[in-house]
């Protein structure tokens, strides 16, 4: 059978490995312990990451032909990515609860964990788009695991939001790779700069994009859709998921238009806005969320202005990750000394997130500012203030809201989250020289330190101030909350039904108009009407043929 | 017996078709011997053909039936599309039907015109030349009757009243449209271009609006289709074949044959009808997708999804682009397997649940995994999610639409997506999410129900998954063009 691959398998088997055990849950003997393939699904591709993302791979005749191949920066990426995935998928497999409800989520888990894999491999559109589906969609059934009210709220404006970003992307990729008369990611990016719709297309697909990296103002499902999420879920969510955002933008954005300039602003805006905001915040969570809205604005910023965000984003992905999942291990965290353990390791990965020199953070932040214009790196400089501020609020609400109940093994919890911690602090260092131009010593100079250290020592000064006086409470989903005004009275306002708002209710009745003329229609007597009406039109054509 | 592989064909409709009427009605093994026989008989040719095919061959046979009325069947490349599809449907409905109807009674009525509703079917398909066309086309309209009216109720003697009336019209038009234009050119052969030449432009634009107006009933394009709605009053595997294989398809693929082969793609533009047909085509995806979103019953929310679905392929026809036509065509045989699925699945939930209602779906997936599954399988695919059948459907009707220079379609693609999304999520949330009523019952043990179901689902993953490859329905649909109609 020559012709069904071509290439290396290795790039195939990252993908197919989790998909065959998302299936595993469906299998009776082995459907109790199905959680522990959760931490085994991203092994392929955490090895494949380690030995530099290599190899291509075809599949002719799958969809439209797949071609696999690691985007640039593929390797951070896909490492990173599967870094958190078995980490969560770790803590998933210790504390989530056996039965039906898991097994759905450890199947859609996988599925999900394959289109995270599969956009940074994807070297054709569909295949993008595919594994964009994927990673989309069924990410859903991690925001609604608990099946509450929040949850399944969250989860509609989640669904929502994808499917509408879905639709944008795909009616953008159809624009771009006809332009190109091509399927080739390189080829339809090059095509978009200059065909004469590019720019209707790239405003979908920075729509569709920035749905999923959270850029303002499409961010909101983030900040509902994290705290209603199982703890690993979020994890993933604000760790892993929201880049394949990010990475669609830096694969389709083609360099010097001006959308870039519109990314930088929004961006900063999300970089400043989300982190201020997040301050109004008491579940650590959604504060979190808040700060990962932040954080991918920074990179879209990055983004906009050509640099890569590859090695911010590994940095980023690997804290965030760890600190969510801090928070399920201080709730299982019962002794004193358990408890500060689990409250000092997250400040030390919430300094790293803000900077602190020496950290994978710092590092991070020095390669990223090293490229961009004076008053850009300045913003980022000044990003370290408030990234302090609310990772310090997050530590202050970790410590008084969650309260510790007697659960599952707290070290090997612990343990995990301590690795990828760990990771996020020291990978850095250690791929210094392989991904950035500057020299070995650049982040121990004085000046580096000083530009690193500034920013965090005041934020610490401002959250000690923020705490005696603590912003007033919030719900979470800031823009979404502006528009939902109270449901009117259902019982003067027709169907039982009260859930559209206002402006949806407008929309409910224009619809229910199209009832009046389908109902003529299906009356006989228009029918009959249609058949005098054909025989008169005929008569006339008789005559005047 | 090469020249005798197109009678062959339909005689192994019609022949089961002749024979049942006259069974009597408790000679169950017979007569379903007889239709399974006949059903598994095409397939088999349709595969001898479709191998011949590929390879090039034509197979052609002229039958006169009166003095300057010739029957001329044809198996082209197009033909085949239609015929496959309906074939490997008709087998899995027959067994469907069999399992469905049990020992209910007037059966032997039932499947004499079931089967003749698939030879009108392949016939129409086989069909050589436009005079061939109208006949199994009226064959159809009058077969399709007596199953639409099968239950003999209000409901169903109504709906079959409001089918006539709708296709009547239709009929009409069509038969004028072919007397018109025969008058000035002879009689029309597919192969053929016919000179068009004899004509003014404005006459061929009213020719043009009469031939739509004629399969345009039968592809329910609004305003005229009313009928289809109504139609679901008739018993699950009715709607299944009215629904996926034989009647809005076969108007459908009567556009196609109407603007390819008739008038000719190049002809239609310079007429610049095209267009309006898009834009018909287009409001009838979005109105039928909005009308669907306010029923709350699954069989006529499934139906106004066919009046939307099925102008896709109207879509792809009239945007007349190479992509284009490739979704319209690959459409035919996509919104066939995913529909049938749908309707399989809805006539299980009302069969062995009594569940008729979208409420009624509430917490049926743990009672019915495999229905449901397959349910959302063909629900999921009509939305357009990737890797399934809608979506290369969709790929491709996108490609060309921004092809041939009318990106307007995205939009309307876009906002079908959405509606399709919106009315189909709430279904498979309902099915695997709300808790079930405390006094529902029902499972899904009718293995010969659920079977065609699996099988069309699967198909719905199978036909997207492997689009790429040369076998798949997309792999057909592009021999077709790139062979018969690459401008």
């Amino acid at each position: 059978m020559n012709g069904l691959l071509t290439g290396s398998i290795w790039p195939l088997a990252v993908l197919v490995w989790p998909l065959l055990m998302g299936v595993v849950p469906l299998i009776p003997a082995w459907r109790t312990q199905a959680p522990w393939a959760l931490p085994l699904a991203p092994l392929p591709a955490l090895a494949f990451a380690a030995l530099g993302a290599p190899g291509t791979t075809g599949v002719p005749d799958l969809v439209l032909g797949v071609e696999l191949a690691a985007v640039p920066g593929g390797a951070l990426l896909i490492g990173m990515t599967a870094a958190v995935w078995t980490v969560a998928g770790w803590q998933a497999a210790l504390t989530l609860a056996r039965g039906w409800r898991t097994g759905i989520l450890v199947g859609f888990w996988c599925l999900t964990l394959a289109g995270n894999l599969g956009v940074f491999l994807a070297g054709d559109v569909v295949t993008f788009y595919l594994a964009f589906a994927a990673v989309s969609l069924a990410a859903w059934f991690l925001v609604v695991h608990d099946r509450t009210e929040g949850a399944l709220a969250a989860g509609r404006v989640y669904i929502t939001l994808a499917v509408m970003g879905e639709t944008a992307l795909l009616a953008g990729l159809l624009i771009g790779a006809q332009a190109a008369d091509s399927l080739q990611i390189t080829a339809v990016r090059e095509a978009l700069a200059v065909a004469p719709l590019g720019s209707v297309a790239l405003a979908l697909l920075i729509i569709g994009f920035g749905i999923k990296a959270g850029m303002v103002p499409l961010h909101v499902w983030l900040p509902l859709a994290h705290p209603v999420a199982p703890v690993p879920g979020s994890a993933v969510l604000s760790g892993a998921i929201v880049k394949a955002g990010l990475i669609g933008l830096v694969l389709f954005l083609p360099a010097g238009t001006g959308w870039g300039g519109l990314l930088v602003a929004l961006g900063f805006l999300g970089a400043f806005g989300a982190a201020l905001w997040g301050l109004t915040q008491r579940n650590p969570k959604a504060v979190l969320a808040y700060s990962t809205v932040s954080q991918m604005g920074l990179m879209l910023a990055l983004v906009g202005a050509g640099q890569s965000a590859a090695f911010y984003a590994l940095h980023h992905g690997l804290a965030k990750g760890a600190l969510f999942l801090l928070v399920g291990v201080t709730a299982a965290a019962s002794g004193t000394t358990a408890r500060r353990v689990t409250l000092v390791l997250s400040g030390i990965v919430a300094l790293s997130v803000a900077g602190l020199p020496l950290t994978g953070g710092a590092l991070a932040k020095a390669a990223v500012k090293d490229g961009l214009a004076p008053a850009a790196a300045w913003a980022v400089t000044l990003s370290g203030v408030t990234t302090t501020l609310i990772l310090g609020w997050f530590l202050h609400r970790l410590a008084v809201s969650i309260k510790p109940a007697p659960g599952p093994n707290w070290a090997a919890l612990l343990a995990g989250t301590a690795l990828l911690g760990a990771a996020a602090l020291l990978l850095p260092w250690l791929l210094w020289s392989g991904t950035t131009d500057l020299p070995a010593g650049y982040p121990l100079r004085p000046g580096t330190m000083f530009d690193a250290a500034w920013p965090v020592l005041l934020g610490l000064a401002l959250a000690a101030v923020l705490l005696r006086r603590p912003p007033p409470e919030q719900p979470p989903g800031d823009l979404l909350t502006l528009w939902r005004r109270p449901v009117l009275s259902p019982a003067t306002h027709g169907p039982a039904v009260a859930l559209p708002r206002p402006p949806l209710r407008r929309l409910m009745r224009l619809l229910v108009l199209t009832r009046r003329p389908e109902g003529a229609l299906q009356r006989w007597s228009t029918a009959g009407l249609l058949l005098v009406g054909t025989v008169l039109l005929l008569a006339i054509l008789l005559a005047a043929g | 017996m090469t020249a005798a592989l197109p009678v062959l064909i339909l005689l192994t409709s019609l022949i089961p078709a002749g024979v049942t009427f006259f069974l009597p009605q408790d000679r169950h093994l017979l007569r379903n011997t007889l239709n399974l026989g006949g059903a598994v008989l095409k397939l088999a040719l349709i595969v001898a053909m479709l191998v011949a095919v590929g390879g090039g061959a034509v197979y052609e046979v002229a039958l006169p039936l009166a003095p300057g009325l010739v029957l001329l069947l044809r198996v082209d490349e197009l033909a085949l599309l239609f015929v496959s599809l309906s074939a490997t449907l008709w087998l899995l409905t027959t067994i469907y039907a069999i399992a469905y109807f049990g020992r209910k009674p007037e059966l032997s009525r039932f499947f004499g015109f079931f089967s003749l509703c698939v030879a009108a079917t392949t016939g129409l398909a086989l069909s050589g030349s436009l005079i061939s066309f109208f006949l199994f086309f009226e064959l159809l309209t009058l077969s399709t009757w007596p199953l639409v009216a099968h239950k003999q109720d209000g409901a169903s003697l109504k709906a079959a009243r409001s089918y006539l009336l709708y296709a009547l019209p239709g009929s009409v038009a069509l038969l004028w449209a072919i007397i018109w234009l025969e008058s000035a050119t002879g009689p029309v052969l597919f192969t053929e271009p016919p000179d068009l030449g004899a004509l003014d432009p404005w006459a061929l634009r009213a020719i043009f609006a009469l031939f739509i107006l004629g399969v345009g009933v039968k592809a329910a394009l609004v305003p005229l289709h009313g009928w289809l709605p109504a139609a679901m009053a008739a018993p699950a595997p009715v709607s299944a074949l009215l629904h996926a294989v034989a009647v809005v398809k076969a108007g459908a693929f009567g556009v196609v044959r109407v603007i390819y082969d008739v008038f000719g793609a190049a002809t239609v533009a310079a007429l610049g009808v095209g267009v309006p047909l898009a834009v018909l085509a287009s409001i009838t995806i979005l109105w039928g997708s909005v009308r669907a979103l306010q029923q709350d019953e699954i069989k006529k929310r499934l139906a106004f999804s066919t009046v939307s679905q099925v102008s896709y392929i109207v879509l792809g026809a009239a945007l007349a682009g190479p992509y284009a036509m490739i979704g319209g065509l690959v459409h035919l045989i996509h919104q066939g397997l995913m529909k049938i699925t749908l309707f399989f699945c809805a006539g299980i939930y009302d069969e062995r649940a009594g569940v008729k209602r979208i409420e009624g779906l509430n917490g049926l997936g743990a009672r019915m995994p495999w229905t449901s599954t397959c349910f959302s399988l063909g629900a999921l695919g009509m939305i357009g999610l990737p890797p399934m059948a809608g979506f290369v459907s969709k790929l491709y009707l996108g490609l060309g639409a921004v092809e041939v220079g009318a990106p307007w379609v995205l939009a309307v693609l876009a906002g079908s997506t959405l509606l399709n999304a919106a009315y189909f999520l709430p279904l498979l949330y309902r099915l695997w999410f709300l808790p079930a009523a405390a006094d529902a019952e029902g499972d899904e043990r009718a293995p010969a129900l659920v079977g065609p179901a699996v099988v069309t689902a699967a198909g719905t993953v199978g036909v997207g998954l492997l689009a790429a490859s040369a076998i798949s329905p997309l792999g057909w649909a592009s021999l077709i063009v790139t062979r018969g109609y690459a401008p």
